[in-house]
């Protein structure tokens, strides 16, 4: 809401700076964004007095006069046909910058100098009219600046108003709130209605289908109006508050619009098909042309107004072309209705139709104040026009506005705000705002709201206000003693918990990225990755179309992003939410709560003292081990998939027989469509699965042993078909007493060999006593036996 | 012929000076050995000097043992003083050549994203005032993220938050306030909960991103007020933005609070005064103030949705976006710059 100061004034006798009102606004909870100079594009431009105006030698269009704008005398070379000696005009110096971004140059026109412009109106934004210079009062003073000669408003305040105040969408409602705030007296503008001729009464005729979508609907005739331009001051101030003027019908509608809060339509009265004026529902389909010439096709939900034949108006959204004002119109009817509000909404967010009238209407609009407005239209309509207003309103109203009465207990509101409240300031404060008051000496008081003000409707709404206006800000402050039932059990996968993977990632030297929960189905194509989608409906984009299945495109694409900033060599990490269809649960999403790793390029963060190598599956097994190991989840297996979409090797990783997620290498073909240089390792895991399991888990301790170990290498010569992991599998299997572990300790395969030589050495202890040589040799060689019975391998 | 004792005791006194011309020619740590052995080694020459003593008149025998002990033990002596001054000559010649700027053998440097620093910084500010944590779903039903917050369809409010719709029923979350309403359908008061996570509004511009994070706060009890939000807001924020920090609170609106209040503090980049050398401050605009966030009391309409007597508790809540945080408390310009990943900008935030 645009606020000029020079119009507030008209209703509350502020004095004070504008920067005082702002602040004193924005504590009351009508926020000042900022304080504007409508006009200040046209600050550097001044009166000038024409002393001398000679047709140039060289062209006939162009007039060289001599201008005195008060410190100097200019030449100017003009090209305007309505120049004239003794004028007074509109000058922008050398070195002004005009609305359109024109900025003034000293120059020579056909060998004239010229030391500055005369402006026409367009030029200074102030209208359309382009015919010739604009030619001011004779009375200004040359050298004075226009907008002072002009009397142009100077500071406008852009209030960001709440959904709440839909009272203050105008300026006697922030007048309102003025006076309350500063304790000055508040004063509604003051017109002379004359009413002549035929009753308007008995010429329309007004019907209501529905009386909740229309509560009340009012129209006054005005003949023998003269449509043109409105006056400079009715112009200069709807274009102060960002309103384009139109005609003087149609701009006293804005006029009156912006003064009250209250949206009105003119109708060229001539072009109704007859007298009845009918607000019902658009059947469904029905097309109407709107005063934009564009055909809408509307529903059943849109209320409609109707001329007895033809729909003639969008209700409170838009006009029809086929009624709309033009030059030649000479009688007006005059609409001022209340309609109902999410009707209203609903049809203008359908149609992306916003104007200033909808978002009135659609908050909500002072039912018992439009019948002040539409005399306060009409009398202005008429006095710009020429016109007369016929006497009568024509008026339906099906639902009269009855005045709310709540209760108020001074108790409650100082329970609510914490502080002792003064009876006296309570019941000025509500007064203040125009509220009834009954029953001040008791603990519950009888309130009766003001028609303005829509939104009291509870006692608690009544509580706000006192706290308002005595200042959110002076309450004092207290600190709670928080009580809390400490018996709760959390949830497993708490903040806590993922936070303790935060770190630990940090720890193993991730970086961690956030990427968008949306992802492009394109994305998720190119992995394959298909099932169980979930889309967004109103997607901004294509790239945003669908909620992740899995997190590797957002860790794909920053991959890309350091790429191509040069910097390949990342280990990076994302800890969110993966979403899965979930048909016939509470939102029909399921979320897991999924860890992605993914290292690319160097193994080691800086080339000196480590040795230039690059990531792989070793690396990113590495950090999932050690996770596994952080949160003392059961050991790991992991086993080769076959046939993955996108990844190849592909590694399933489990727990305990549960699968924990995928890792391995992004296929080539999809990670050079993330510009990867060297092969992608990724892994993605589910940390449901990891909270589960880790609940709980308290470290069992064992004595450390007394007896020392015998350690014996074993190297076994084994194909392609035996994984490392197999052997101490075996081992395990035998259940050897003596044998405490076995550990791969080398890795050995001759080029182009497919077998391998797996070196283990195997721990061996007796709890009670130290071994013998000879007892080790023994069981040993019997376990060595065993394995090649067991597996396919070969001893060394 | 007995040897003579006074021959023999000369001889082996000679030892020590002669070990000494030794031990001066001797560098090295195996050189000293060498000399060592030769003179105190099972066939050395005092072991060889000593093999005398047998044939020496008995009476003279004490006396040249006692030499001979002696000899013993200063040759010991000057042969580990001699090797000790080598040693530290070694080493700290070894050392003079050390570099201690190389580089270290260092793991990766891992990063914390800086919504994570920021959410953690001000979750364990409210864990330290006694509030719980908890999380819940991103993808929401449009009666826990708008009806039972006192948002009814086609109310104007709604235009505060466009949203992203999964279904007709079924939106992201636009604030993290859905779960005020899920804390209090599932636990009684007393109450106190902070809530962070992820927020989805359809915006896309300079200063707006389609997903962002927010944190929640949520107290219901019997006896709380505006008072006691003021009071724990206004600690919190200092701690958050350091004591000095100047904080208001500005009435507004939100459908499921009343009386509801934006919160200011006082911007860190002009100290409030709006300018910086007189140019205006680009960080508040002008007006010297920040918007922080938003809170108020619970509405009772939303008590309704979830059955908790309004005459009986009374509660406020809050939520607070973290990018903004994060981008006051770093200096951060460009609210883009949290979801490209940028390794480099990754990398300030440890």
């Amino acid at each position: 809401m645009k606020v000029s100061l020079g119009w507030l004034r008209e209703f509350v006798p502020y004095e004070g700076t504008v920067e005082a009102l702002a602040d004193r606004l924005t504590m009351l909870g009508l926020e000042v964004d900022a304080i504007t100079q409508p006009f200040a594009a046209i600050e550097a431009v001044l009166v000038g007095h024409v002393v001398a105006c000679e047709r140039h030698p060289q062209a006939d269009k162009l007039s060289l006069c001599r201008v005195d704008v008060g410190s100097e005398v200019l030449d100017i070379v003009c090209g305007a046909p309505n120049v004239a000696l003794g004028q007074k005009v509109a000058v922008a110096p050398i070195g002004a910058v005009l609305p359109g971004g024109l900025e003034i140059k000293k120059a020579k026109i056909r060998g004239a100098a010229s030391q500055g412009m005369i402006c026409s109106e367009r030029e200074l934004a102030l209208s359309e009219d382009h015919s010739g210079i604009m030619v001011l009062d004779p009375a200004r003073k040359p050298g004075s600046k226009l907008l002072e000669a002009l009397g142009l408003e100077t500071a406008v305040l852009d209030v960001d108003l709440t959904p709440n105040r839909a009272d203050c969408l105008s300026h006697l409602g922030v007048a309102r709130e003025v006076a309350m705030a500063f304790g000055l007296p508040l004063s509604l503008p003051k017109f002379g209605l004359t009413e002549s001729g035929v009753d308007c009464r008995e010429a329309v005729r007004i019907e209501i289908a529905d009386g909740k979508l229309c509560p009340l609907y009012q129209a006054r005739l005005i003949r023998g109006v003269t449509v043109g331009q409105s006056p400079a001051w009715m112009r200069y101030r709807l274009l102060a508050v960002g309103q384009r003027p139109i005609s003087n019908v149609v701009d006293a509608t804005n006029y009156v619009m912006f003064e009250l809060g209250q949206p009105l339509h003119a109708f060229d009265a001539d072009k109704m098909k007859s007298g009845v004026v009918r607000v019902a529902p658009a059947p469904e389909g029905l097309v109407l042309t709107t005063l934009d010439g564009q055909a809408r096709k509307l529903t059943a939900s849109d209320l409609v107004i109707w001329d007895g034949e033809e729909p003639v108006a969008l209700a409170g959204v838009m006009g029809g072309a086929g009624t709309e004002m033009d030059a030649g119109s000479v009688n007006v009817l005059l609409e001022c209705a209340v309609f109902n509000p999410g009707t209203i909404r609903k049809t203008a967010k359908r149609l992306a139709l916003p104007s200033e009238a909808a978002h009135r209407m659609e908050r909500g609009l002072d039912q018992i104040g439009a019948k002040f407005a539409v005399d306060r239209a009409a009398t202005l309509i008429a006095e710009l026009s020429g016109g007369r207003v016929a006497p009568g309103v024509a008026l339906a109203e099906p639902r009269p506005f009855a005045l709310r009465t709540l209760r108020f207990r001074p108790g409650y509101a100082q329970d609510v705000l914490g502080m002792p409240l003064e009876r006296e300031f309570c019941a000025a404060t509500l007064k203040g705002l125009g509220c009834g008051l009954k029953g001040e000496s008791g603990r519950e008081w009888s309130v009766v709201a003001p028609s303005w003000r829509l939104d009291f409707e509870r006692e608690i709404d009544l509580v706000e206000e006192v706290g308002r206006v005595y200042g959110i800000d002076k309450i004092p402050t207290a600190l709670p003693q928080v009580t809390r039932d400490l018996t709760v059990v959390k949830a497993a996968l708490n903040f806590e918990l993922v936070s303790d993977i935060k770190h630990w990632a940090r720890g193993a030297g991730l970086r961690e990225c956030i990427n968008y929960s949306f992802v492009g189905e394109r994305d998720l194509e190119l992995l394959s990755e298909g099932a169980g989608r979930i889309k967004v409906a109103n997607p901004l984009s294509e790239e945003q179309n669908v909620l992740r299945t899995v997190l590797a495109p957002g860790l794909l694409q920053n991959l890309r992003t350091n790429v191509s900033q040069g910097l390949p060599d990342v280990h990076l990490f994302e800890l969110a939410k993966t979403f899965h269809a979930a048909p016939g649960s509470e939102t029909g999403a399921r979320e897991v709560t999924t860890l992605a790793l993914l290292v690319h390029g160097a193994r080691f963060a800086v080339p000196y003292p480590w040795a230039r190598e690059d990531a792989d599956y070793s690396d990113l097994k590495g950090l999932v081990e050690d996770l596994v190991r952080r949160f003392s989840l059961p050991p790991a297996a992991f086993a080769l998939e076959e046939d993955h979409a996108w990844l190849t090797p592909c590694v399933a990783v489990s727990l305990g027989g549960r699968p924990f997620g995928r890792m391995g290498r992004v296929k080539p073909a999809v990670a050079g469509e993330y510009k990867a240089r060297k092969d992608v390792w990724l892994a993605e895991l589910d940390l449901e699965l990891l909270a589960e399991l880790s609940a709980g888990r308290v470290p069992a301790f064992r004595d450390l042993p007394k007896f020392p170990p015998v350690r014996r290498d074993l190297t076994l010569v084994a194909g392609p078909g035996v994984q490392a992991a197999m052997v101490p599998a075996a081992v395990a299997a035998m259940g050897e007493k003596l044998l405490e572990d076995v550990s791969l300790i080398d890795v050995y395969a001759q080029d182009g060999q497919e077998e391998r030589n797996l070196t283990f050495r195997l721990t061996y202890r007796h709890a009670q006593k130290t071994l013998t040589d000879k007892e080790v040799d023994k069981v040993h060689g019997a376990i060595a036996t065993r394995l090649l019975a067991a597996l396919p391998v070969k001893l060394q | 012929m007995a040897p003579d004792a006074a021959v023999l005791i000369s001889e082996i006194t000679s030892l020590v000076p002669e070990c000494e011309a030794s031990l001066g020619q001797a560098s090295s740590l195996s050189e000293i050995e060498a000399v060592r052995v030769a003179y105190l080694g099972r066939k050395g020459r005092l072991a060889q000097a000593m093999s005398g003593l047998a044939g020496l008149d008995p009476a003279a025998r004490p006396e040249a043992g006692r030499v001979a002990n002696e000899v013993k033990s200063r040759l010991t002596e000057v042969l580990d003083a001699r090797q000790a001054e080598l040693a530290k000559a070694g080493e700290s010649g070894a050392f003079a050549r050390f570099d201690p700027t190389l580089p270290g053998r260092a793991p990766w440097p891992g990063s914390l994203h800086p919504v994570t620093l920021v959410m953690e910084e001000i979750c364990a500010i409210f864990k330290g005032l006694g509030f719980d944590i908890v999380t819940g779903p991103e993808v929401e039903t449009d009666w826990h993220n708008f009806e039972a917050l006192n948002i009814p369809p086609d109310h104007p409010a709604r235009d505060m938050q466009d949203t992203f719709y999964v279904s007709g029923q079924v939106v992201l979350r636009t604030h993290t306030s859905p779960m005020q309403v899920r804390t209090m359908l599932a636990k009684k008061p007393p109450l106190a909960v902070v809530a962070p996570g992820k927020v989805y509004r359809r915006d896309s511009d300079l200063t707006h991103t389609p997903m962002f994070h927010q944190i929640e706060g949520l107290l219901v009890d019997e006896k709380t007020s505006m008072a006691e939000l003021r009071g724990v807001l206004t600690a919190a924020c200092r701690q958050l933005f350091g004591p000095e920090t100047n904080i208001r609170f500005r009435p507004s609106f939100f459908p499921f609070t009343e009386p509801s209040a934006e919160v200011d503090i006082s911007c860190s980049l002009c100290q409030g005064r709006g300018a910086v050398d007189g140019t205006p401050c680009r960080v508040c605009k002008q007006s010297g103030w920040i918007e922080i966030l938003g809170c108020g009391m619970v509405d009772p309409n939303v008590y309704g949705f979830v059955g908790i007597d309004p005459e009986r508790y009374r509660g406020w809540a809050f939520g607070l976006g973290v990018e903004r945080v994060a981008m006051l408390k770093y200096g951060i310009g460009d609210l883009r710059m949290f979801f490209e990943n940028d390794a480099r900008f990754l990398g300030q935030f440890a």
